[in-house]
C-alpha cells in the first residue's frame, strides 16, 4: 500500500502528466466553448419549420420508393432525369438506418443525442493517446533515468515494482477516464438542454452510449498497458513511440498497399485499426469484392462482412497482454543500469 | 567478527550481438566484516560497479556466491533490504521535486518512517535546503541528497559507490566524518572511490580489483606494508661519495641530484652511522612508505607509461607467485 502511494504521487507529480491534463482540459474547454456559442436554443417557430422539412422529406422518400417499385414493376415509365436503383430495397424507407428528422433541418442547434457518440469518441481516442503517451513515459522515464533501480535498491522485488507501477498507473488512469468521460458528456447534455437540444434520449441510447463507454475505457487500459510494456521492453519511452509509428508507417500504410496490389482477400482483418474501431462501435461492416463474385446462388448479395467486438476484443487482449507478459518476463531477468 | 559481505568466485560477461562478449567480474571475491569501513579500489571499468550491481540484484551473476548479512543474494536480498543502503553510481532524482519530498516518498515506498526524512537531511547537511528543488541542487548537493537516501532506512550497512563525485573540498571532509561516524555508531561501511587518499584516510580495510579480479585485499597497513621497499631519502652533502660508502656497507644507493635512495636495511641509523663515522652528516632522513596510490597504480598497472594514455581494459589482472602482485593479508579470507 506504501508503494502504491508513493507510486501515486510520482505519477501525479510527472511534468508530462500535468501537461496531458491540461492538453485534455483545453480540449475540453475548447470544445465545449465553440458548441456553446455556435448553438441556440430553437424557437418554436424554427422548430415547426423543421418538423415540416422532415415530414416532406419522408414523404419524397416514400414516393421515390413507389417509383422505383411502380417502375420495376413495369406499371410506369422510367424517368430519365432521375437516377434509381436496380434494387429498389435501397430505397424503402422502412429499410432505412435512420430517417429525416426535425433536428436535420435546425441550423446552429447543438442535439446532444445526434452529437454525443462522436463527442464521445473523439474523447476516448483522446484518452488512448493519453494512455498509452503516459504509460511509455512513467516507466520509459524511470528506467532511463535509474528511478527504478533506486527503488529496487528499497523494494529489491523485481515484479512487485514493476506490477505496482502498471497497477498504479492502470488505476489512476481508469479513474481519469472515467472522471473526464463524465464530466464531459454531462457539460454537454447540459449544453444541449440548456442552449440547443437534449434530441431523443430514450430508447436505448444510454445503455447504447454507456456500452461504448465501458469499450471505450477498456481500449484506454489496453493501450496504457501496451504503451508501459513496449517502453519496459525497450528501456526507454522513445521505444514505444518508434513501435507505433513504425507499426502504422510499415503495416498499416504500406502492408495495406501491397495488399491490395496483390488482392489479398480481407486485408482489414490483419490491420489492429480494424480491431480497434470494431470493439470500440460494436461492429464493423467491411466490404469483401469477393464475396459477391463467389455467390452463384443468386440470392441477393450486399458484399459486406461483419466483424464484432468479441474477437475483435480478443485480438486486442492478446497483444496487450503479450506485450505486458513479455514486459515483466524481460525485466525479471535483465540487467539493471 | 561476522561477515556482513561475503563474495566468492562473483562473475559476471556482459553479452552483446553486436560487441561480442566481454567479461566484467572473472572470480571476484570480497569480504566486509561487520564494523568496517571498506575501500573498494579498481580502475575504470574493472568491474567495480558491476561487483555492487549484482551484490544489490541489480545485475545477474553468471556465477559465485553473494551474502549480504547473512542471507543469500539477490534470492533472499528483500529479508534484509532494509537495512541496507545503498547509493550506486550517482542516482538521480525527479528535478521537479524538492529534496524532502523526495526522501519522502522513497520512505514510504520503503515503509520508513517520515521522521526519517528530517534526520537523514539534517545528517548529510541539507537540512536548509530540503525545501528546494533537486534541479536547483549543485552536483555535490545531489551527490548529498543520494547519501541521505541511502541513509533514510538507518542501516546497519552502507554501500556507497563514489559518494565524493562531485564534493567540494569541505564536502570530502564532511562525507569523510559522516563516514567515521556511522562507522563508531556500528554500521559497516562499504565506499568505492577514485580519491585513493580519502580511502586510506577513512577506510581501515580494502579491497582492490582490476580486470575483474581481486588483486589486494586485507588491513590498509597491511597492504601498505606489503609494498614497503624499505627505502630511505637521505640528503647530504657530497651524494655521490655517500653513495659510494654506502655501497661499500653493503647498502642500495642511487644518488638522485641532491638526494639519495637507500634501501637494503630495515634500521635507519645504519645509513646516518656509516655516514657519520666518515664526517658526511645527514640533513634529511625520511622513510619512503608507500600511499595507497603508489600501491593502487602499481597493482592495476595504471602508471605504468604515464605519458600514454590508458585504455580502460589495459589494467593489470592478477598475477601469480612468478612477480604477481597478488596480495591478500585477510586474517580470514574468503576461501578460508
Amino acid at each position: 500500500m506504501n508503494l502504491v502511494r508513493a507510486e501515486l504521487e510520482r505519477l501525479s507529480a510527472r511534468r508530462f502528466v500535468q501537461l496531458m491534463i491540461v492538453l485534455l482540459v483545453l480540449a475540453f474547454g475548447i470544445t465545449a466553448a465553440t458548441t456553446l456559442a455556435g448553438s441556440h436554443r430553437p424557437s418554436a417557430d424554427e422548430v415547426s419549420s423543421a418538423r415540416q422539412q422532415a415530414i416532406e422529406a419522408r414523404q419524397n422518400m416514400e414516393v421515390s420508393y413507389q417509383q422505383c417499385l411502380a417502375q420495376r414493376d413495369g406499371i410506369s415509365t422510367p424517368d430519365t432525369q432521375e437516377y434509381l436503383p436496380a434494387d429498389c430495397s435501397d430505397m424503402d424507407p422502412a429499410l432505412q438506418d435512420r430517417l429525416p428528422i426535425a433536428s436535420d433541418y435546425l441550423s446552429g442547434v447543438f442535439n446532444f443525442a445526434e452529437q454525443a457518440k462522436p463527442l464521445l469518441f473523439f474523447l476516448i481516442a483522446f484518452l488512448v493517446l493519453f494512455g498509452f503517451l503516459v504509460g511509455a513515459s512513467y516507466i520509459g522515464a524511470d528506467l532511463n533515468s535509474g528511478g527504478v533501480v533506486n527503488l529496487l535498491l528499497w523494494r529489491p522485488r523485481r515484479l512487485t515494482v514493476l506490477g505496482t507501477k502498471l497497477g498504479t498507473l492502470l488505476a489512476a488512469m481508469l479513474a481519469l477516464a472515467v472522471v473526464a468521460s463524465v464530466a464531459y458528456l454531462a457539460t454537454f447534455w447540459v449544453i444541449g438542454q440548456t442552449a440547443g437540444l437534449a434530441g431523443q434520449l430514450g430508447g436505448d441510447f444510454w445503455s447504447s452510449l454507456g456500452a461504448i463507454h465501458g469499450r471505450g475505457l477498456v481500449l484506454v487500459l489496453l493501450a496504457t498497458a501496451s504503451g508501459f510494456a513496449i517502453a519496459t521492453l525497450g528501456r526507454h519511452t522513445s521505444a514505444a513511440l518508434g513501435v507505433v509509428a513504425a507499426y502504422a508507417v510499415v503495416w498499416e500504410l504500406g502492408a495495406r498497399l501491397v495488399l491490395a496490389i496483390v488482392d489479398a482477400r480481407r486485408p482489414e482483418q490483419l490491420m489492429l485499426s480494424t480491431y480497434i474501431g470494431a470493439w470500440l462501435d460494436g461492429e464493423v461492416r467491411i466490404w469483401d469484392a469477393q464475396l459477391c463474385r463467389r455467390n452463384v446462388s443468386g440470392v441477393s448479395c450486399d458484399g459486406f462482412y461483419t466483424l464484432t467486438w468479441r474477437p475483435s476484443l480478443a485480438v486486442l487482449l492478446v497483444i496487450a497482454g503479450g506485450l505486458t507478459v513479455l514486459a515483466f518476463a524481460a525485466f525479471r531477468r535483465r540487467d539493471l543500469n | 567478527m561476522s561477515a556482513v559481505i561475503e563474495i566468492e568466485g562473483l562473475r559476471k560477461t556482459f553479452r552483446s550481438v553486436r560487441n561480442g562478449n566481454r567479461v566484467a567480474v572473472d572470480g571476484f571475491d570480497l569480504l566486509v566484516e561487520a564494523g568496517q569501513i571498506h575501500g573498494f579500489l579498481g580502475p575504470n571499468g574493472s568491474g567495480k560497479t558491476t561487483t555492487l550491481r549484482a551484490l544489490l540484484g541489480l545485475v545477474r551473476a553468471d556465477g559465485g556466491r553473494m551474502s549480504v548479512l547473512g542471507e543469500p543474494s539477490p534470492e533472499l536480498l528483500p529479508r534484509v533490504a532494509g537495512q541496507v543502503g545503498a547509493i550506486v553510481e550517482s542516482p538521480q532524482f525527479f528535478g521537479n521535486f524538492t529534496g524532502r519530498r523526495t526522501l519522502r516518498l522513497l520512505a514510504r515506498a520503503g515503509g520508513v518512517s517520515i521522521s526519517r526524512v528530517d534526520e537523514a537531511l539534517d545528517l548529510v547537511g541539507l537540512r536548509d535546503r530540503g525545501d528546494d528543488r533537486v534541479k536547483s541542487y549543485s552536483l555535490g548537493m545531489k551527490q548529498r541528497l543520494a547519501v541521505a537516501s541511502a541513509l533514510l532506512k538507518d542501516p546497519r550497512l552502507l554501500i556507497l559507490d563514489e559518494p565524493a563525485n562531485g564534493l567540494d573540498p569541505a564536502g570530502i571532509r564532511e562525507m569523510r566524518d559522516l563516514m567515521r561516524s556511522l562507522s563508531a555508531a556500528g554500521v559497516t561501511v562499504l565506499v568505492s572511490s577514485h580519491i585513493l587518499g580519502e580511502i586510506q584516510l577513512i577506510c581501515d580495510h580494502v579491497t582492490i580489483i582490476s580486470r575483474g579480479r581481486r588483486v589486494a585485499a586485507g588491513r590498509v597497513d597491511e597492504v601498505l606494508a606489503g609494498h614497503d621497499r624499505h627505502e630511505f631519502l637521505v640528503r647530504v652533502d657530497e651524494p655521490e661519495r655517500a653513495a659510494d660508502l654506502l655501497r661499500t656497507a653493503d647498502l642500495t644507493a642511487v644518488a638522485d641530484g641532491t638526494a639519495l635512495v637507500v634501501s637494503g636495511t630495515t634500521d635507519p641509523t645504519a645509513i646516518s652511522r656509516v655516514l657519520g663515522e666518515q664526517g658526511l652528516w645527514v640533513a634529511e632522513l625520511t622513510p619512503l612508505r608507500p600511499d595507497l596510490e603508489s600501491v593502487f597504480l602499481e597493482l592495476t598497472g595504471a602508471g605504468e607509461h604515464p605519458s600514454v594514455p590508458r585504455q580502460v581494459d589495459e589494467a593489470a589482472g592478477p598475477r601469480g607467485a612468478d612477480g604477481t602482485p597478488v596480495i591478500d593479508l585477510d586474517v580470514r579470507g574468503v576461501d578460508a
